[in-house]
């Protein structure tokens, strides 16, 4: 009882994590009941809450556990195209429309096996089920190796890359190039209908707010200590008797599934999937938002994806040639002057050369 | 088509051996022949091509004009028959000037055209006046050596003064030899042309098996399928031969790319993103030489590429060591933020270089010395802008293993690979080392980029191709040796370019990916990796 008063008490000491939990409630409470609001911005504040999540899960690997996945976008793109076929599989179903993606591919009708991801809870279980299951392989082989630091992050960049190369391809069956679009319906609502885009926003929104909170009582918990224990001194863990793979394993599932869960709700808000979420930039885009917010405190990758991703959307609309030189200054400036990103300003001191002997949370050692 | 010509010229050889005896061409008979019907035009295309082989080299230059005529319909049947020409009139059988040039010319049907083509090229074979005209006359016969008699080739072999044609018209000849009538020499003629095999020569030979000969006698159908099996046997080697060999030199730039790669990683445990971008600086500041050259001295142009060399080398370089003086330097003991902020650099020399040049590709010169290559054997060319790349590789891994192992700074690089802080206590300026070895390393990029620029399109997205195979190679090979660079790069190289036709490029790519996961189970630290304690 005291122990869970204790952890209770300790989840609210963090201000900055409060607060920024406290504005994903807020914001969820204004998209869901405030009528002023126009669709554009309610459809930016639901995307923004997926990019939150998504950064929320690589912050999970890489600000506790010190792994840097440079290719999470395979997850995200796993969640986004099994949503993208159940909701071909749906408007079929409810519309009767045959989707433009039959024509493209030369079939005749939607293939088979998708068949059962018309249901919902079975479209969200593979979600799931797939993302955790190619992480698992995944991570066990590489972890069992130990597979770690720079070596892990640019094995995952290639696994990415090679699942773009996949993508791309007619022959692996998702679309290729076009990837899926023209969905027409949601839980048998057409996207028309206004609730719809608040809806997705407001549930994107309520489900940032429910990882935000219950990722903050696991990390400072038992298992989250663990983790920090094994990214500062993984031999001297595993001397003590604990079994590093276990842990890593455990967090890079997690990770991997919330990733999932960020692309199952990103997908019906944007209305399109390709494989273009699957370059190695985007993975390495999630990765900066992570860094430029601060790493291993949660709330520093929320900062981060919905800063950078504002200036991304706001640049885009006026001067999007600007947009790889501002993201680019972002990033050296960040890397030189605030070693853990934005959560750094407060302890920021006008040395113009960052200390290099003090090691960072998330940082491998060399 | 094919079939009625093949038809058209074994008459064409029926009637070549009849009259094969006649020593000189009975010219009068055949004008009147040529003046006749499409039957008799027949025949006299027919005496013309066997005739000439044993003619003088004046009823040679006859027999080309006749044909020329019929073939032009210059030729006028009147009495007698001429051959009008803008200089004047003259006989159709003499040659002599002429006073009419009435009559009407005889129409060329499908059938007797090649035919006429033929004699017309066999006849300027003998009594062509320069060896150019010889050649094409010799180029125009090549295609239908087979339906000729082998001895107007021997004939004209002999005939022959210059040592190359003399060479190509036997060679032709061996073609004409699988006709002859004399089933043994048919035998040894298959067996020749087995040697030298070619796509062409299985095509000569596989259409043997069409011939009455195949069923009926043994011995030949023996040596056609034997001499089958050889060339299919030899195109193998070949087709194996151009896959090692575009292989090679895949992986040749593979190396280039990631050796410096695999020494930076080695000395600071750093991963350099933005090594696709040396590489296409370095392919861009070759075109800055070379676009130099053109303007200020045309007469070098032809050398760029290796006017480029040092320039390429000391410009990566330089950015190189800028980049590490500002920015990797700052992070050394933060090898994943290195990561990214070398890929924001990525990032910004990109958008740069777009900005700036364009994002069009480049267009560069074939050097002189670099076009073309050498048929070694079969199908198999070796082709020397591929040749360029692999030589090239191979003297830069010379090189760099002479700096490594040979020079201070290489016994620096090494030692402060091995234990930086030891090396550090007994007086080497680590920090220099590896200034110095960030150079290094972007000028083998840059030299890579150089490589790739007679192969590849050279536009500012061209380092990402490269970037993820080269970090495969740093993986594969472990660091701390050329050797293991070297070899993971010969692997992931000739890998790629052997599932490719197979599979697709992407196969192979993903081929490869799941070879190094599962080859890091086995040995987690690369090919070569220092034996020691698992960190």
């Amino acid at each position: 009882m005291t122990d869970k008063a204790h952890i209770l008490s300790r989840a609210f000491e963090d201000r900055i994590f409060v607060g920024v939990a406290a504005a994903v409630a807020l914001a969820a409470v204004v998209v869901a009941l405030f009528p002023g609001l126009s669709g554009y911005r309610v459809n930016i504040a639901g995307q923004l809450a997926c990019f939150a999540l998504l950064a929320l899960s690589l912050d999970l690997i890489w600000g506790y556990a010190g792994i840097l996945s440079l290719g999470h976008g395979l997850f995200f793109a796993i969640g986004g195209y099994v949503i993208g076929m159940h909701l071909l599989e749906h408007a079929v179903a409810t519309t009767g429309v045959t989707p433009d993606i039959v024509q493209f591919m030369g079939w005749k009708a939607l293939p088979d096996w998708w068949g059962p991801l018309e249901s919902f809870p079975v479209a969200l279980v593979a979600a799931l089920g797939v993302s955790f299951a190619v992480a698992f392989v995944f991570g066990w082989v590489s972890f069992r190796s130990r597979v770690g630091g720079v070596y892990f992050a640019i094995i995952t960049q290639a696994l990415v890359y090679v699942a773009m190369l996949l993508m791309f391809r007619n022959d692996t069956g998702f679309g290729g190039n076009n990837g899926m679009t023209g969905f027409q319906t949601i839980f048998g609502a057409p996207f028309q209908t206004p609730g719809v885009a608040k809806g997705l926003a407001a549930t994107s929104l309520l489900v940032l707010f429910a990882a935000l909170v219950a990722c903050r009582l696991l990390m400072i918990g038992r298992f989250g200590r663990l983790l920090v224990a094994t990214r500062d001194d993984e031999t001297r863990l595993r001397s003590l008797g604990y079994e590093t793979l276990r842990l890593k394993l455990g967090v890079w599932c997690l990770s991997a599934v919330l990733a999932a869960i960020a692309g199952l709700l990103y997908v019906p808000q944007v209305g399109i999937i390709n494989p273009r979420v699957l370059s190695p930039e985007l993975s390495l885009e999630i990765a900066v938002w992570c860094a430029i917010g601060g790493r291993g405190r949660l709330a520093g990758a929320v900062i981060g994806a919905v800063l950078v991703n504002a200036i991304k959307f706001s640049l885009s609309a006026t001067m999007p040639e600007l947009w790889p030189f501002v993201l680019a200054g972002l990033v050296i400036l960040v890397a030189l002057i605030f070693p853990n990103g934005l959560l750094d300003i407060g302890r920021w001191r006008p040395t113009w050369i960052s200390r290099p002997d003090v090691l960072q949370p998330g940082d491998a050692k060399p | 088509m094919t079939r009625f010509i093949r038809k058209a010229a074994a008459i064409v050889l029926a009637i070549a051996f009849m009259a094969a005896p006649a020593l000189a061409l009975d010219r009068a008979a055949i004008v009147a022949q040529a003046c006749g019907g499409p039957g008799s035009m027949t025949e006299a295309a027919a005496a013309l091509t066997a005739g000439v082989a044993t003619a003088s080299k004046d009823d040679a230059a006859w027999a080309a004009t006749l044909s020329g005529a019929a073939i032009e319909r210059t030729l006028k049947c009147g009495s007698p028959p001429v051959i009008a020409a803008p200089a004047g009139a003259r006989d159709a059988a003499t040659l002599a000037p002429a006073t009419s040039a009435d009559g009407t010319s005889p129409l060329l049907s499908l059938k007797n055209r090649p035919l006429f083509e033929t004699a017309r090229a066999a006849a300027t074979l003998f009594s062509g006046v320069t060896q150019g005209e010889r050649g094409a006359a010799l180029s125009a016969l090549e295609r239908r050596a087979g339906s000729l008699p082998p001895e107007l080739f021997e004939k004209a072999a002999d005939a022959e003064t210059d040592v190359g044609l003399k060479e190509r018209i036997l060679g032709v000849g061996q073609a004409a030899l699988l006709n002859s009538p004399d089933v043994s020499k048919r035998i040894s003629a298959i067996e020749r042309i087995s040697v030298s095999a070619d796509r062409r020569s299985l095509t000569q030979v596989a259409g043997l098996k069409t011939d009455p000969a195949y069923a009926t006698d043994q011995a030949f159908k023996a040596a056609v399928d034997a001499g089958v099996a050889s060339i299919e046997r030899r195109l193998q080697i070949s087709n194996a031969l151009n896959t090692l060999y575009n292989g090679l030199s895949f992986a040749s730039i593979l190396f280039m790319a990631s050796a410096g790669l695999a020494i930076i990683f080695g000395l600071m445990g750093v991963i350099n993103l933005a090594q696709g971008e040396f590489i296409m600086i370095g392919a861009y500041v070759t075109y800055a030489v070379q676009e130099v050259l053109r303007a200020a001295a045309p007469d070098l142009l032809d050398w760029y590429l290796i006017v480029a060399i040092p320039i390429v080398f000391l410009a990566t370089a330089g950015v190189g060591v800028f980049l590490e003086a500002t920015l990797v330097r700052r992070l050394y003991t933060r090898p994943l933020m290195t990561l990214l902020a070398t890929w924001a650099v990525s990032l910004l020399i990109v958008n740069l270089v777009r900005v700036g040049v364009g994002t069009q590709n480049l267009q560069f010169v074939t050097p002189s010395w670099m076009s073309g290559g050498h048929l070694l054997m079969g199908d198999f060319i070796v082709t020397w802008n591929r040749l360029f790349a692999i030589v090239f590789a191979a003297a830069t891994l010379v090189l760099t293993w002479v700096v490594l192992k040979r020079t201070p700074l290489g016994l620096n690089i090494r030692a402060v690979t091995q234990n930086r802080a030891m090396a550090g206590c007994l007086g080497i300026a680590t920090r220099r080392v590896d200034m110095m070895a960030f150079g290094l390393g972007s000028g083998l990029a840059g030299l890579a980029g150089l490589a790739l620029c007679p192969i590849y399109n050279v536009n500012p997205q061209m380092g990402s191709n490269f970037i993820v195979d080269s970090f495969m190679v740093v993986v594969l090979g472990g660091v701390g040796t050329l050797a293991g660079t070297v070899i993971a790069s010969l692997g992931v190289g000739q890998i790629n370019v052997l599932i490719e036709p197979l599979y697709g490029a992407v196969a192979a790519k993903v081929i490869v990916l799941l070879m190094i996961i599962a080859f890091l189970q086995w040995r987690p630290d690369g090919l070569f990796a220092v034996k020691g304690r698992r960190k």
